[in-house]
């Protein structure tokens, strides 16, 4: 019989980590991502967990330790926050080049400005060019299954890529909700152990991550945008035989909240979600049509899906929980990506965005009624007057 | 939407190759050679030095010839072993001017 606990964000990722069966990790401190860690090693330290726990000097030893285990064929675990993240950052497309499908868990956290420790999504989105898997969960229960369906893409052989499984910092990675833990059994038809084309062994020699001439340098960049067309293909079988072998039903794209009649809707990625789906409900009652879509990957974008699900609302509303400072229009990331996926509709809606969530900053029930009444109002105007508000910061004059 | 890799293009999957033995056919790394250095037989002494000095270990020992040998395949022209060269056996030649130099060639290597 499946069991439920509660957990937190950190905690259901080690869980996930453990049911992965990981075989080498390797820690640095950094909160609010280090729960992780501290669950991984008492697992160990309590014999439920057979795993190699190395301690690196920063998390760019880190993110090298996992590189060279996965290369020898290792599944392979590895985590951090914020600056951590970008601390490791010159690993990222060597590991996403060299085709090792280690995960990498993130709780986010505020990049330095200076020394604030909140949660925001910059760490992570800076990141996601770098040729892995992303995406967000926006519960504990979705960070357990995230970990195990990433593990079963990145190491689909038609795959083969590295994985950042990101969860917001505090909001998720502290606060408890209810988890349903699978059996050993059921994750291990689900997941079967990791096998590498090509690993390091003595027995038989094979070179990773050689000099390569500038004429070679292309053909590897198509090679791995080639596999990124397949990969929306084996995140639909992974979801559709998690949903089969655990009993769940997880979309594999997008999370819908109230979109069948929406005219204005919101798109938020991460743990404010929840937020907003509260706030849908109230804004239902007053008599506004909203709705919300989620997504659950940013890499690989779900162009497609997302045009579907907005295609007939009348306004849209990126919450941006990560900056792009200087960017298209001077707010947040996902406004560019919703913008080129509804670009090629015949009618498209209004589209704007609102700067939240940023430093750690608690989205509020009644900052999403300040986006619904800018919403309204574009919707009355047929127009759209800015393309970013910084929610708090506005001059309402 | 397809991407497709034209054979004369293909490289190995994530760049994996077999280990080489003595050097990595698969990846050749001197086509941005400026000179290349050319050594006087007669002059060399069999000292060793620009073996040993040489980052990339390009020069090697013939044995059965007795000479010191040049491999052109990973050879960056930095000319380390033109500096360290203690009998002056070696200088440098612009690879412009040699009919297999780097630069004439439409597909290097």
């Amino acid at each position: 019989m499946a069991k439920e606990m509660m957990l937190s964000g950190c905690a259901a990722a080690a869980q996930g980590a453990k049911f992965a069966e990981i075989e080498v990790t390797a820690s640095y401190p950094i909160r609010p991502y280090t729960a992780i860690m501290m669950e991984l090693a008492k697992m160990i330290a309590n014999g439920e967990l057979d795993c190699e726990f190395v301690h690196g000097e920063g998390e760019h030893a880190q993110v090298s330790i996992v590189l060279g285990a996965s290369a020898c064929g290792a599944r392979a675990y590895v985590g951090s926050a914020g600056v951590g993240v970008t601390y490791a950052f010159e690993l990222y497309s060597p590991v996403a080049g060299g085709r090792y499908p280690l995960q990498m868990a993130i709780a986010d956290r505020t990049l330095d400005p200076p020394g604030d420790f909140g949660s925001e999504h910059t760490d992570a989105m800076s990141a996601r060019d770098q040729g892995w898997l992303m995406g967000w969960a926006s519960t504990p229960q979705e960070v357990l299954d995230n970990t195990l369906i990433n593990y079963r893409v990145g190491e689909d052989p038609r795959v083969m890529l590295p994985q950042f499984v990101c969860q917001d910092g505090y909001f998720l990675s502290h606060i408890p909700d209810k988890v349903i833990l699978p059996e050993l059994a059921q994750v291990r038809e689900f997941l079967p152990p990791y096998k590498a084309p090509h690993p390091l062994s003595p027995a038989c020699p094979v070179s990773h991550g050689p000099q390569i001439r500038p004429d070679q340098g292309a053909p590897m960049d198509a090679q791995r945008a080639a596999t990124f067309l397949v990969v929306p293909k084996v995140i639909e079988e992974a979801v559709a035989d998690y949903n089969r072998i655990f009993g769940r039903n997880l979309a594999p794209w997008l999370e819908k909240f109230m979109m069948d009649d929406a005219e204005v809707a919101f798109f938020i990625q991460g743990a404010h979600a929840n937020t907003c789906k509260s706030a849908i409900r109230h804004l239902r009652d007053q008599g506004l049509k909203a709705g919300m879509v989620r997504p659950r990957w940013v890499r690989p974008w779900p162009t497609q899906q997302i045009a579907e699900a907005l295609a007939n609302t009348k306004a849209v509303a990126c919450v941006e929980t990560s900056t792009s400072y200087g960017g298209a229009t001077r707010g947040g990331n996902l406004i560019h990506e919703v913008s080129a996926s509804l670009y090629d509709l015949d009618k498209r809606p209004l589209l704007t965005s609102f700067m939240a969530g940023l430093g750690g900053d608690v989205i509020l029930l009644d900052d999403f009624y300040y986006m619904a009444k800018i919403l309204k109002q574009m919707v009355e105007e047929k127009k759209t007057r800015q393309k970013v508000y910084w929610v708090g910061f506005e001059d309402e004059t | 939407m397809a991407i497709k890799i034209p054979k004369d293009r293909e490289v190995p999957f994530g760049a994996i190759t077999p280990a080489p033995v003595k050097q990595q056919d698969l990846f050749i790394t001197s086509n941005w050679r400026i000179v290349r250095p050319i050594i006087d037989h007669e002059k060399c002494t069999r000292c060793f030095t620009c073996y040993a000095s040489c980052p990339d270990s390009c020069w090697s020992y013939n044995e059965k010839e007795d000479k010191m040998e040049w491999n052109w395949k990973f050879c960056k022209g930095c000319q380390i072993c033109i500096y360290e060269c203690p009998a002056d056996a070696i200088s440098a030649a612009p690879e412009l001017d040699f009919q297999d130099g780097v630069h004439r060639l439409e597909k290097p290597f």
